[in-house]
């Protein structure tokens, strides 16, 4: 290991509230319903934000190891099939496991009410059912951003 | 997974063991603009320059994600560790993205040997990020053995990722135009190796024989120009593929494997990554001089401009003088 004192790089001058949020968004299961989730990423890049999206059919494993490489902000999670109600408390478990426990996790589409107390125990952090406004969605997480950028190091 | 170290000499230390969040982390980091990315990078930079880097390049929709995919299940086959940074476009207008890469490589996601990272080009022109070079350093340091540099779909002239990697591929398609495409300059002049994939499509031998046209034509100016010994020495191989159904594969990493002897023998494996280190200083000091003599600037030079009362040449020649004037007193 090198043992000479770092000077930061003078022309690193970044702000933390100026970069731009990163998240995931991924469906879950043998769920091809891809409007909503193709609408949520267009809107949260015109917002400004990095969406990486890691397509359909993925398996919660697959989830969590790509939300640890891309090191995202958010993973947001399209259900429109059921399944959800194993599927996200496991994703959620997941993400505590590899140390990303503190991304925030959302889940959007077809999700009863009587499913919500379950997967906010679980680890969900928010529920954004059929009809949310996408202008809601992106509120919700610049509003998010802003706290987490002002009361933590990101 | 243990947890991603909070302080720089811990996080350094987790990502030259290989910590795949620790390595997301500092990726991130210099992708931002973050100081705490130079400082981890002072501290590994020593043991970087061992991987192999592949550069992906070719026009949007000729399949360099799903050619990727498959070079990565061959380089698996051959045992290798292998990192990937693919690179999409970041909106103009807002800066936002979408980075959608990783689809073709979901198969790889779930390999604790594979490291997919999605990069978006955040208003740097070229086919790469700014923090493209510093992504691939993190990669190196993390002891992947391969790593592949997809470039966003290009044009003519976005080579950027040629002075970035040790091995170039260039990927065509059928039917992209005729061949006065094939032999303008840029693009076609910078690969080591060129594939043409979904050769299972209408137009295939016509692109076939533009491409060894081109090459032809290459290896002649090249072979009269004694001053790039380096590209005399190897001839860029034109090969055949069909991502989707993984033909091609083997043959391109053969390539791309006996690129990477080819360069180690002739000592230029060394030299075209210490070529890459100093065009990285080069590029880090411009753009710190450029904000130093920006920061300092009397704003009003600008009014002068766009009233036209002074041209670029002489305001910039004016400011310079006055940022030497700055230093030296």
């Amino acid at each position: 290991m090198n043992t000479m004192p770092t000077a930061s790089w003078v022309g690193f001058k970044m702000l933390k509230k100026t970069r731009p949020l990163r998240i995931l968004l991924a469906k879950l299961g043998m769920d091809t319903h891809t409007v909503g989730i193709t609408v949520i990423a267009h809107a949260l890049r015109e917002a400004g934000m990095e969406v990486i999206f890691t397509g359909l059919k993925q398996t919660p494993d697959m989830v969590a190891a790509a939300a640890v490489q891309e090191d995202v902000d958010v993973v947001g999670i399209s259900t429109l099939s059921a399944g959800h109600t194993r599927s996200l408390p496991k994703l959620a478990r997941l993400l505590r496991e590899a140390g990303a426990g503190d991304k925030l996790l959302l889940a959007g589409g077809v999700i009863p009410e009587e499913d919500r107390q379950l997967l906010e125990d679980a680890g969900v952090d928010r529920i954004f059912t059929m009809g949310s406004d996408t202008r809601d969605i992106v509120a919700y997480l610049q509003e998010w951003w802003l706290n987490k950028s002002e009361s933590t190091e990101v | 997974m243990t947890a991603i170290a909070d302080n720089i000499n811990d996080l350094s230390r987790q990502i030259l063991a290989g910590n795949i969040g620790a390595g997301a982390r500092a990726i991130r980091w210099l992708d931002d603009g973050d100081p705490r990315g130079a400082d981890v990078l002072s501290l590994i930079f020593p043991h970087t320059g061992r991987a192999h880097l592949i550069g992906i390049t070719g026009p949007p929709g000729a399949g360099k994600s799903s050619l990727t995919n498959t070079l990565i299940t061959e380089q698996r086959r051959r045992g290798r560790r292998v990192g990937v940074i693919a690179i999409d476009p970041s909106s103009p207008f807002t800066g936002g993205a979408i980075l959608g890469d990783r689809v073709r490589m979901a198969q790889h996601t779930v390999d604790p040997d594979v490291f997919i990272r999605s990069i978006g080009t955040r208003g740097q022109a070229g086919g790469l990020s700014r923090s493209s070079h510093d992504a691939c350093l993190v990669l190196d340091a993390m002891n992947y053995d391969v790593i592949f540099v997809e470039t966003v779909g290009v044009g003519q002239d976005e080579i950027d990722v040629v002075a970035l990697a040790h091995t170039t591929l260039i990927i065509g398609v059928p039917g992209l135009g005729d061949e006065v495409q094939a032999v303008k300059a840029g693009l076609m002049e910078a690969g080591d190796i060129f594939v043409i994939n979904k050769a299972d499509r209408d137009g295939y031998d016509d692109t076939y024989r533009q491409f060894e046209l081109m090459l032809h034509l290459r290896a002649e100016s090249v072979s009269r120009n004694e001053i790039d010994k380096k590209a005399s020495a190897w001839s860029p191989p034109l090969l055949r593929a069909v991502a989707k159904r993984a033909e091609g594969t083997v043959e391109i990493v053969d390539a791309t494997d006996a690129h990477r002897e080819y360069l180690q023998n002739s000592g230029h494996f060394v030299k075209r990554s210490s070529h890459r280190e100093r065009e990285q200083f080069i590029c880090l000091l411009r753009e710190a001089v450029v904000d130093e003599i920006m920061e300092g600037m009397d704003e009003g030079i600008l009014n002068r401009i766009l009233r036209r009362e002074i041209d670029p040449y002489t305001a910039a020649s004016h400011e310079l003088a006055r940022w030497k004037g700055n230093t030296t007193s």
